[in-house]
């Protein structure tokens, strides 16, 4: 083998000989700063941790499941919701007609934050960006017709859970579904709102108690319930590379076992029900590696933590990223989208979303909703890559790859357990600070264009085609919301929505398990602002402290020599406009209306 | 847009309330560029007649004492006793790029969200005098502008708080305790001209540390001489995380307010503060002045070069120039 290793370097080095260029230079540099080869070998296979397992066997790199897709192929799931719930109902009922097979559902800013439609504060977001529900009256139309015994549904809500999923209890018991039936996932992850979300609602310390509150509620009462959709997705979309988002995702699971340990729980009996999110970006085998290696690395966590084999299984969602969608050119996002999907499923997604093309404009359109749903069922039906399990295995490149990011991950990994867990290391604000940085970079290197996105920094249109979006009449839906509002405090027993909310205070501070507390009040109609208010007046309502990350654009542009240039010339320009105004101040800001 | 409007109006719009137009008139004062000189200098001589209602607060601390959260709660409990609150803060200029990231507005959400309100973050721009120049007449807008207090933040860094102290009629030095430091307030002269020393992050875990400081602090401050014979610098605990202790500070600054008002003091601090700025920039200017003239320029550097290879003693120089300019003043004077 060696010597042909030699030969190969000799053949590759007079090939690039003319380019002025030996075949070390040939080596690329990937966003998680790993040095990519031109060829990898049989080589870089010896002595892998991670090479050499079987699927559906612990630690799982080849897959949660024995027989993968050969006997079920992934669930297509599509992330969608808006407007009020009459409306997201009939498009879910298209949807599932059209060959989706699992709801996806998305809430308004409103409903994440804990406010009721008519609340002044969120006038100009309801039906927004997703569903408004108020009431456990919205989730039953927004389920009308849907069976919740037999549709697994993921609701994607972190900081409005307790009310949201009370709701949701409460809606299919009036539709004549049990508790133990109920299947689906609720997000419910908590930490990476801190981190990059965004919608959380109350401390970290009260919030880490609801889910220790739902998990031990699901565990006794919805056996086949996920209690926690552990997201990496969004850290992916703030800008976090793959090893980031396997590092600080599996630290935010480790962090939910420990706390529901903590609580009193054994592990074996909510392990199982904790499932992942992880956002596939345009590194196709990266992404790919990113999925093997994160099975890796929780199979090996789970253990540790003293799991048994079912507990070590990671399961996950995967959605394309967003964040690859260009607002030019729109329609290359169709192609993007189709590279991302491939590598979640090559990677052995368990339910998958793909982006439409125009969300980088608005919300899809049926047209839109329907190229993006028929990218997974022609993966599935028609390039023949269910036939057989984790076809990559094996390829010196993803396997190096793989135990890399093992590798790498858990360095970070060891760094968050030195500062305490996840739930310190994010008051502390690391994990933050390095995704910033991480994000800051890659944009300064879209900048240079040094990254290429085709139709934003390369081979832009000279004019560019008018796409038509889904717009959303949010005066209508906010009307509609608060006339629905009045009618039920109109009709309901006030006296007995004061009585719950009032326990609510009381489970809040004293103790007691506070889905249990918000059911009851959902059954007698309080609304889902009445019901986070109740704990709000407990716990407080919180604000991440803001910090500033600096230096990163100017460290990348100093790379290169053109870049350094580049980088003076703005701030040339930046000390003339201080000369001929006499400030640094934009003084036109402030003017447009 | 505001350059085409008239100093009579820009004034007119911002004792209506206009706050965009308030903004905007900060701007052109604080512009270093002589096209604007004369707007500035028209706006400032309309709104003099109009300055003096508001209380002008000096506050500064070591990076991370928590001025800004101590900001926000104090400026949160003025708004809600029903007064306005203006907040100058001063950021220091990166020395690196030049730029500034104004982050105080950034800190500061809630008050930020409030509409009696203004926060408006001033570079400092590397050196002082000028950022000191720019503040004083952004807070003489700002109280004619109609707000009641007037808060001037600085990041307490070597001889700025001093001069800051000079723009203010009340100086706050935040602390915090357990750093060891509670004392190198006087190696720096800081503590000489505070009127009060916050022990900020008397949080529940740090009770302790912070009542020690306090008291250190109180022993010390026996011993300085104090800034006024009529006000002892007092030293305080606060919690701006908590928000508890709050209410006492604000307590403070009405004493000291009670005390100094009715035998003209504050009115007689500010005439001085006025009358020394007016000095020092008199003899700025003619220093520049003198300076910029060429025939003086010409025999400095000719003296700086004899200095410089040893062919004149810098007493001799000194000498020289100085004799110089001396009759050529007198001369200039004379014709």
């Amino acid at each position: 083998m060696d010597g042909k290793l030699d030969q190969w370097k000799k053949l590759a080095n007079s090939e690039v000989k003319r380019m002025g260029k030996t075949v070390d230079d040939l080596v690329s540099k990937t966003l998680e700063g790993i040095d990519i080869k031109s060829l990898y070998t049989a080589e870089d296979t010896k002595n892998l941790e991670t090479i050499d397992s079987l699927p559906g066997i612990s630690p799982f790199v080849r897959g949660p499941k024995a027989t993968m897709y050969t006997a079920r192929p992934w669930t297509i799931r599509q992330y969608a919701g808006f407007s009020t719930a009459k409306e997201s109902n009939a498009f879910y009922r298209k949807n599932l007609a059209a060959g989706q097979k699992g709801l996806s559902v998305a809430f308004d800013l409103a409903t994440h934050r804990g406010y009721d439609s008519d609340n002044p504060r969120v006038e100009g977001d309801v039906g927004k960006a997703g569903v408004a529900v108020d009431s456990v009256e919205d989730m039953k139309v927004l389920f009308d017709q849907i069976p919740l015994d037999q549709m697994s549904v993921s609701m994607t809500m972190n900081g409005a859970v307790i009310p949201v999923l009370a709701f949701y209890i409460v809606a299919a018991e009036e539709q004549g579904v049990a508790q133990q039936l109920l299947t689906g996932t609720i997000q419910n992850d908590i930490l990476k709102e801190y981190l990059c979300r965004n919608t959380y609602i109350y401390p970290p310390k009260p919030s880490m108690r609801i889910i220790s509150d739902i998990i031990e509620y699901c565990s006794n009462n919805m056996p086949r319930y996920n209690t926690i959709s552990i997201s990496g997705y969004h850290m992916g979309e703030a800008g976090a590379n793959c090893v980031q988002q396997v590092a600080f995702t599996i630290a935010d699971g480790i962090e939910y076992i420990k706390a529901a340990i903590n609580a009193g729980l054994n592990i074996d009996d909510f392990a199982p029900r904790l499932s992942f999110f992880f956002g596939i970006g345009m590194n196709l085998f990266m992404n790919v590696a990113m999925l093997r290696a994160a099975r890796y690395l929780w199979s090996d966590a789970v253990e540790q933590l003293g799991g048994n084999e079912q507990s070590k299984a990671l399961r996950t969602h995967c959605q394309t990223s967003g964040w690859s969608l260009t607002e030019q050119d729109p329609y290359n996002n169709i192609i993007r989208t189709t590279i991302e999907a491939l590598s979640a499923t090559l990677g052995g997604t368990q339910s998958l979303h793909t982006n439409a093309f125009d969300e980088a404009l608005g919300l899809p359109t049926e047209f839109s909703a329907r190229i993006a749903r028929n990218t997974q069922i022609i993966l599935q039906e028609e390039s023949e890559i269910c036939n057989t399990v984790d076809p990559l295995a094996g390829s010196y490149y993803v396997e190096a790859l793989t135990d890399t990011i093992v590798k790498e991950a858990r360095k970070i990994i060891e760094q968050i357990d030195k500062a305490g867990g996840m739930a310190k290391a994010i008051e502390l604000g690391i994990p933050k600070r390095m995704i910033e940085e991480a994000a800051a970079e890659t944009q300064s290197l879209i900048d240079q264009g040094k990254r290429v996105i085709v139709g934003v920094n390369k081979y832009t249109l000279q004019k560019e085609e008018a796409v038509n979006v889904l717009e959303i009449d949010n005066q209508a839906v906010l009307e509609e919301q608060i006339a629905s509002l009045h009618k039920l405090k109109l009709t309901r027993n006030s006296v007995k929505v004061e009585e719950t909310l009032a326990k609510i205070r009381v489970v809040a501070k004293e103790g007691g398990n506070l889905l249990a507390a918000a059911i009851d009040a959902a059954r007698v109609r309080a609304t889902l602002g009445e019901i986070s208010e109740a704990m709000e007046d407990v716990f407080g309502r919180y604000l991440v402290p803001g910090h500033c990350v600096t230096g990163v654009i100017s460290r990348e542009y100093h790379n290169s020599e053109k870049g350094a240039s580049e980088f003076d010339e703005v701030k040339q320009l930046v000390d003339d406009y201080a000369n001929n105004e006499g400030t640094r101040r934009n003084c036109q800001a402030g003017r447009r209306k | 847009m505001i350059n085409s409007m008239s100093a009579d109006k820009i004034v007119a719009e911002i004792l209506n309330g206009n706050r965009a137009i308030l903004a905007r008139a900060m701007t052109i004062i604080e512009s270093t560029h002589p096209k604007h000189h004369k707007l500035a200098g028209e706006i400032l001589d309309k709104v003099m007649p109009l300055v003096g209602k508001a209380k002008r607060i000096g506050i500064t601390g070591v990076p991370g004492a928590g001025k800004s959260t101590l900001l926000e709660a104090l400026g949160m409990y003025l708004i809600n006793s029903g007064l306005k609150v203006a907040i100058i803060a001063i950021d220091p200029s990166s020395s690196i790029s030049g730029g500034s990231i104004l982050a105080d507005k950034t800190r500061m959400t809630t008050l930020l969200r409030e509409y009696n309100a203004f926060i408006r973050p001033v570079p400092s721009a590397g050196h002082l005098g000028g950022t000191s120049r720019r503040t004083r007449e952004l807070t003489f807008l700002l109280d004619a502008a109609g707000f009641d207090v007037v808060f001037i933040e600085t990041v307490g860094v070597g001889q700025s708080e001093v001069e800051v102290a000079d723009l203010v009629d009340f100086f706050c030095l935040v602390q915090i305790a357990g750093a060891g430091d509670e004392l190198q307030g006087i190696k720096k002269g800081i503590m000489e001209v505070a009127d009060v020393i916050i022990i900020n992050k008397c949080d529940d875990d740090n009770k302790m540390m912070t009542e020690i400081a306090k008291n250190v602090l109180k022993n010390a401050l026996h011993i300085l001489k104090p800034k006024y014979k009529e006000w002892q610098t007092q030293a305080l605990t606060c919690s701006a995380r908590d928000n508890t202790g709050i209410e006492n500070i604000w307590d403070v600054v009405e004493m000291f307010y009670a005390t100094m008002e009715p035998n003209g003091k504050v009115a007689s601090i500010r005439k001085g503060q006025n009358i020394r700025w007016m000095k020092q920039q008199i003899e700025e200017n003619v220093i520049n002045m003198i300076y910029n003239t060429q025939d003086i320029k010409e025999l400095y550097s000719k003296a700086k070069a004899s200095v410089e290879s040893n062919k004149l003693s810098p007493r001799n120089a000194v000498e020289t120039v100085s004799q110089y300019i001396a009759e050529k003043l007198t001369y200039d004077v004379l014709k």
